[in-house]
């Protein structure tokens, strides 16, 4: 390692840096990029010098200026997600390291007010900074793992004292604290997949066990130790996280009022936070094996309708959690108990389509998929049973993970919310044949037959049901705008209702010309949205069907992103009175900030878990596309202009800009 | 940026080259770049006045894009790739109703007519013959190594064989012995063949206007293909009267009114310089870089200003410092070629990246790991450039690159 070079060894190569630097700076705009590379090899020479960082940090506000991060990824400051830091710092590639090492000195530039970047403001940079500590804890306290350790570059002494001057410079303050914040944030979404969220409350735990004494004083101590102990120790009988072994024993010992307490234990935790432990998942399985089967609603946590459920289909739940309930699908538990709390098992059809899955083994391509996707802890049978209870107890907990399917992710969801037959037929084609016959206008469409459409790939970050299934609803949909294509308008227009159901609405509105991609009678277009969707407009007629909906996704600085396919749940007044959207985002974190003060609200304000929510006039602003049943309203009531004025000025000042 | 003057001249650049576009982006004359068609959805996107030409086709279009630059107003052209020297002698010809300009061209292009040339004109010159096919380069080996009075069997004297129309070391080959002959094949002929200098060998580059030296630079090459460095060592530089002395032949059996040469030579040990070739366009090797880095003026905009019919001996005073005198330092590069069969990455060698007067690279990762077996001397795959104080150091450390692996 060469941080040990002495001091007089960096003039040189600050001279060199800076003629590099002064090169880049006065480049045209059509030259700019072929200097940035020398510029980064120049600061990787310098950040390997003793006082090197510090030499960088000095000229993180020229370097920004001098557009070191013109035309690359970082262009955007705003733009920016803590979450990708990480990797980009443990990059094999060293211009990478150095650039993200640039770009989270310009951030400390910004918080230290030495730099002044428009679109950066001083509280987002430093709550991004805050982010990016708490997400690299481990790095901070030194607790590198031993993958870390095999990883490690020449730059990786000099990313962990840069990394150590992010902390100087923002403080301890609050670290763990937001971090504590943003994974109840992400909890009370309620995803499916939890695998990130378990992952940071572990760096939660390493950091409590490291740094116990100065967060005890804080006021997150409690919501952190919720998190930990939900997942590690929920109950009496595995408070020390003994290990299941250990806890299987104690049970077997425990008495009538210690079995008790563990369900009742188990079932708070995972209720108050949406996690469920492996201990709870052995739990399970232990009063069912020994025969003690009257424990079973209160570790599920049932209510009364949940309670009723139960009874009526108890050799069905039971056969439900002998297959999917392991260890390393503890979370198919809290499936199990919101599925009976739907009371969805009452429709005719859904207990015989259990009972077909139970006994359906899957098909040769299905079990490779699902092992790729998850390995091999449990067979893909009881991998496909838990995932597929999952959903079905958090319909809107599903995401697209990091792939271009939000479409089909919506539309899993939305079956799951309103039509699981229909899901669970979906499922039973591609288990048995691995394929998904749907009709568009009368023809069919074999999945099987069709070329791939927008996802390259198997899903492999998604869960269990999506992997299954998305690949194929995925090649539908592009077939579907295939046929559509030459029609001159937007092709939803016929693809939403063929896709997901009859009961999505026939009557189509969309704001913009597809041909110009112009505004088009935007005014009328809001009238009809309110008239449509608005309980005091339409005659107080709630969202009978979850609907389909098109919005235009902007950042948080009010800039147009993409078109971005969301599900309308329901429409209601909030505790305060205000009107207010409720609506499903596929997107894996529903609570984004689409700028000039539009925040989507996922809690407190009268959000179901998964639900997102705006403001009526504000969700209006970011329409572009909505469906109607075509039913005349008895009694509609006219919308003010100045209503809709303020709506159409929230549009053309954000994704509309340009589109006059 | 500045703004362009309309009283200055019109400027056509044959070639893309960013580095050109961004001096000129920089500068107040007005410019077109004359570029093939691949470069202009980059020169749209970034208001870079373009025309689109394909310089490969053949020479009855010329014309058409003379008179293209003329309606546009454009008052000269400048060449900055071998292939677009004759281009631009057409086009200026027209351009500047001087029918000469052409044939001027045409000379330069043909490493065999110019070395005629120069012999006629005075200027000393090697041994040289242009070679049909490998039985003239056979016969031309032999008999260099008989007049060097070398009985068979002693090891020969090695010739070099130049393909005709080339930049710089592209179709260079160093021949020693009839298997080397067999390694040609039948399309690099015709070519030049010349006898092997024991000498200093190094590169002049010379802004000219007028008829006039406006700057000269010496380059210095450590190896031939390798690497240089600029200003040169004082050994060399102290060969500079002379040197200009040839430049200003050159410029009368050349009869060169204005532009850029960029001539090699040798020098033997008694003071004896032989002339090698010279090229009407800036050199390889980014020498324009290193002249940049050593004195801090642009060399395109020099080279601009050396064209331009409306530029004033004012402006060129004013834009030029004084050889050598000016210079902040030495600036070299060093060609990289993977020393071994396969290669998998790039890794700048520690002690390179460690010394002082490293600055950067623009090594480019390897795209496939097997190396293609170098012929002649081949296309480098990349540079790296150092600055400093010392020549005497900069050359060891230049020479040093040579026994490092910079592709593993």
């Amino acid at each position: 390692m060469t941080m040990t070079s002495d001091s007089s060894s960096i003039q040189p190569i600050l001279r060199s840096f800076d003629h590099v630097l002064g090169q880049l700076a006065g480049a045209s705009s059509a030259a700019k990029f072929s200097y940035q590379g020398r510029v980064l090899d120049a600061a990787k020479r310098v950040l390997k010098q003793q006082g090197g960082l510090a030499a960088l940090e000095d000229r993180a506000a020229a370097l920004d200026r001098a557009g070191i991060f013109d035309g690359t990824d970082w262009a955007k400051p705003s733009g920016l997600v803590p979450g990708m830091v990480a990797n980009a710092l443990k990059s094999p590639e060293p211009r990478i390291v150095v650039l993200e090492t640039l770009n989270l000195l310009r951030f400390l530039a910004v918080v230290r007010g030495a730099h002044a970047q428009p679109g950066l403001p001083v509280e987002h940079a430093h709550h991004f900074l805050t982010q990016v500590l708490a997400l690299n804890l481990d790095r901070i306290l030194g607790a590198h793992h031993e993958a870390a350790r095999l990883s490690a570059h020449e730059l990786t002494p000099a990313v962990d004292a840069l990394l150590q001057r992010l902390l100087d410079g923002v403080g301890t303050e609050g670290i763990l604290g937001r971090l504590v914040e943003e994974v109840w944030r992400i909890l009370r979404q309620r995803p499916i997949q939890v695998g990130h969220v378990k992952s940071m409350i572990l760096q939660i735990a390493i950091a409590l066990g490291q740094q116990g004494q100065s967060f005890s004083a804080s006021a997150n101590r409690l919501g952190a130790d919720r998190l930990i102990s939900a997942l590690f120790g929920p109950t009496d009988l595995c408070r020390e996280d003994p290990g299941l072994d250990a806890y299987v024993a104690r049970l077997a010992h425990a008495d009538t009022g210690s079995l008790q307490a563990e369900a009742s234990g188990m079932a708070r935790a995972m209720h108050d936070t949406g996690l469920v432990s492996e201990y709870h998942a052995a739990y399970l399985r232990y009063i069912l094996d020994s025969g003690q089967g009257h424990f079973l609603p209160d570790a599920l946590g049932l209510s009364s309708t949940g309670l009723d459920c139960l009874r009526c289909y108890q050799p069905l739940v039971q056969q439900l959690i002998d297959v999917a309930v392991h260890p390393g699908t503890a979370q198919a538990v809290l499936g199990i108990s919101l599925m009976l709390e739907r009371g969805i098992l009452y429709s005719p059809p859904i207990a015989p389509s259990l009972w077909r899955l139970l006994g359906t083994p899957l098909s040769p391509a299905c079990e490779e998929g699902l092992a790729a996707a998850f390995g091999s802890d449990v067979t893909p049978h009881q991998r496909l049973v838990a995932g597929l209870l999952t959903l079905l107890g958090q319909p809107l907990g599903i995401g697209q993970g990091n792939n271009p399917t939000c479409q089909a992710a919506r539309a899993l969801s939305i079956w799951a919310l309103n039509d699981p037959d229909y899901l669970l037929w979906l499922l039973a084609q591609v288990t048995a044949n691995d394929r998904i016959v749907m009709y568009f206008e009368g023809a069919a469409l074999d999945s099987a037959l069709l070329p791939a459409g927008l996802a390259l790939h198997t899903p492999l970050d998604a869960d269990a049901v999506s992997v299954l299934l998305v690949p194929h609803l995925d090649r539908i949909y592009a077939e579907m705008g295939r046929r559509v294509a030459d029609r001159g308008e937007d092709p939803h227009r016929w693809i939403n209702p063929e896709l997901h159901g009859w009961w999505v609405g026939r009557e189509f509105h969309i704001a913009v010309d597809i041909m110009t991609g112009k505004l088009q009678d935007y005014d009328q277009f809001i009238r009809d949205f309110h008239l449509a969707y608005h309980p005091l407009h339409n005659g107080n007629e709630p969202v009978i069907h979850p609907q389909p909906a098109g919005i235009a996704v902007t950042d948080s600085q009010g800039t147009f992103v993409g078109w971005h396919a969301i599900t309308i749940i329901r429409v209601a007044l909030d505790q305060s009175g205000d009107m207010r959207v409720y609506f499903f985002n596929p997107n894996n974190d529903s609570g984004q900030d689409w700028g000039l003060g539009i925040v989507v609200s996922t809690h407190g304000n009268g959000e179901r878990l998964g639900e997102a929510s705006l403001p009526f006039g504000q969700f209006a602003s970011r329409l572009y596309i909505f469906h109607n049943d075509g039913l005349h309203t008895p009694v509609s009531v006219p919308v003010e202009d100045e209503k809709i004025t303020a709506i159409r000025d929230m549009a053309q000042h954000s994704w509309a800009r340009d589109r006059v | 940026m500045p703004t362009k003057d309309p009283n200055k001249s019109y400027i056509a650049i044959l070639g893309w080259s960013l580095r050109c576009i961004d001096a000129l982006e920089k500068f107040d004359r007005r410019y077109v770049i004359v570029a093939p068609k691949w470069a202009e959805d980059y020169a749209t996107q970034h208001n870079i006045p373009f025309v689109s030409w394909d310089f490969e086709r053949l020479n009855d279009r010329s014309h058409e894009l003379a008179t293209t630059l003329k309606d546009m107003g454009v008052d000269v052209s400048i060449p900055l790739f071998e292939e677009t020297v004759e281009w631009a002698g057409a086009v200026n010809s027209v351009l500047m109703d001087n029918p000469r300009l052409l044939g001027q061209a045409m000379l330069f292009r043909d490493k065999s007519l110019m070395k005629r040339r120069a012999q006629l004109g005075g200027i000393r010159v090697g041994i040289f013959e242009e070679a049909m096919d490998q039985s003239d380069v056979i016969r031309f080996l032999k008999r260099v190594n008989q007049t060097l009075l070398k009985l068979d069997g002693d090891p020969n004297d090695p010739i070099h064989f130049k393909a005709f129309d080339k930049a710089g070391c592209l179709g260079h080959r160093v021949i020693r012995s009839p298997d080397d002959v067999a390694a040609i094949a039948d399309d690099e002929f015709p070519a030049l063949l010349e006898s092997h200098l024991d000498g200093w060998e190094f590169a002049v580059e010379a802004w000219i206007k007028d008829r006039k030296i406006q700057f000269l630079n010496i380059s210095e090459y450590v190896t031939l293909g390798y690497s240089v460095f600029v200003p040169a060592t004082p050994e060399l530089e102290k060969w500079r009267g002379k040197i200009t002395e040839q430049i200003e032949k050159l410029i009368e059996v050349f009869d060169i009114d204005f532009g850029f040469i960029h001539p090699e030579y040798f020098v033997t040990n008694d003071g004896t310089m032989y002339f090698g070739e010279v090229a009407y366009r800036p050199p390889g090797f980014n020498a324009f870089e290193l002249m940049e880095r050593a004195y801090g003026f642009n060399a395109y905009q020099a080279l601009v200003l050396s064209f331009d019919p409306k530029a004033t001996q004012e402006e060129l005073d004013a834009f030029f410092p004084t050889p050598v005198k000016d210079a902040l330092g030495h600036a070299g590069c060093f060609g990289v070629y993977p020393r071994r069969r396969v290669v998998s990455e790039l890794r700048i060698p520690e002690e390179t990246e460690n010394d002082p007067y490293f600055e950067f690279h623009e090594l480019a990762a390897p795209m496939e790991s097997k190396v293609t077996k170098r012929t002649a001397f081949g296309t480098h795959w990349g540079l790296v450039y150092f600055f400093g104080e010392d020549p005497h150091r900069l050359r060891d450390l230049l020479k040093a690159q040579e026994e490092l692996d910079f592709y593993l």
